[in-house]
């Protein structure tokens, strides 16, 4: 993963607005959702610098999912956008993925 | 060694949960017995893929680890000498949610085809861990549906069985596995398992130094059905007693 750019990121983000997706999230210590499929309408970045970074999703019409501590990225293989929040020592905060397709089980 | 011949028979089964399991607490337990040529199965649950560990700096994410962590696993059974490992193929931190029916009934399997003289898992009470307790009460639920009454143990941490009384045990539910000649292949797994152990500092110090951090015996706890403890310095009760005679009418 990467440091997140937030300019790419919200490129990648706006690829996954208008159709449906697949969500993994989790507050690592605390809670996790794996493959909720959505609608996604909007979808936002925000954070300045270097971050942390916050991204909000809004889906199907009357849902929200909104992230903070968000510190890193990726573009996997299969196209799928991954953010990630570590802490100073290579820790997962929280994690935030979207897919096209459902994530394996 | 003289008795390898005796010892090749003897068979050891740990059913644990995640990747890591085997070699942070109870690494030079299953390091000795393979040494002597005990046949190791390993068994777990997870690949530990909801960790929040993911190395340090972090080379991993959540879609990645699964594989990374089943890698570093065959690593940790090499330097371990553990022969064969097996995955259950459950998400992580959902153990306890899966139903308890078909999972014991795939660990009674697994007892059956291995059929070994010792069987480790976590305590279902002391395991420090919901997959650790759920997977622990499926395995002595299947020990004791396949009919096994002898040889299964639970693992615990560090030395918290040198007090048995602390947890309603006493010394005479204890192994106290002498472990200070196989601290070499303990820190070598811990190494393996890379990802995790990179956040800890104290791993990758200079060999000697790192392996002060171990310590020299780990405990197992006798489960409430087996007969009481002969030989309180080995999981193999009557079948190291035979092998120690065989071994001597082979000198």
């Amino acid at each position: 993963m990467e440091k997140i750019d937030r300019i790419q990121v919200e490129a990648e983000l706006r690829k996954f607005v208008g159709g449906p997706a697949f969500i993994h999230s989790e507050a690592t210590s605390y809670v996790f959702v794996r493959n909720f499929k959505v609608e996604i309408t909007d979808a936002f970045i925000a954070g300045d610098g270097n971050g942390p970074f916050r991204v909000a999703i809004r889906f199907d019409g009357h849902g929200w999912l909104r992230m903070e501590s968000l510190t890193d990225y990726e573009i996997d293989g299969e196209g799928r956008l991954l953010l990630a929040g570590f802490d100073d020592r290579g820790r997962m905060d929280v994690a935030l993925h979207l897919g096209k397709e459902p994530f394996s089980e | 060694m003289n008795n390898d011949n005796q010892s090749a028979a003897r068979k050891l089964l740990a059913v644990f949960a995640h990747p890591d399991d085997e070699t942070f607490i109870c690494g030079g337990t299953l390091a000795k017995y393979a040494a002597e040529g005990v046949d190791i199965t390993l068994v777990s649950a997870t690949r530990g893929e909801m960790g929040r560990r993911m190395g340090n700096p972090p080379y991993l994410n959540r879609e990645t680890i699964a594989a990374a962590r089943e890698q570093e696993l065959r690593e940790a059974c090499d330097c371990l000498g553990v022969r064969e490992l097996i995955f259950l193929d459950i998400r992580d931190k959902t153990v306890e949610f899966i139903d308890e029916e078909s999972l014991t009934a795939r660990i009674e399997i697994l007892i059956h085809e291995i059929d070994p003289d010792i069987v480790l898992t976590f305590h279902e009470q002391l395991g420090g861990h919901p997959d650790h307790c759920a997977i622990g009460k499926a395995t002595k639920a299947a020990f004791s549906r396949a009919g096994r009454r002898e040889g299964l143990y639970y693992i615990s941490f560090g030395g918290m069985m040198e007090v048995p009384e602390r947890y309603g045990y006493t010394r005479e539910d204890i192994v106290k596995v002498n472990v200070s000649g196989h601290l070499e292949a303990k820190l070598a797994a811990f190494r393996a398992h890379r990802c995790q152990s990179e956040i800890d500092e104290w791993v990758w110090l200079p060999d000697a130094e790192a392996m002060t951090r171990f310590g020299e015996y780990e405990y197992l706890i006798k489960s409430e059905e087996a007969a009481p403890i002969v030989n309180a310095s080995d999981l193999f009760q009557a079948e190291d007693s035979h092998a120690v005679l065989v071994a001597g009418v082979n000198l």
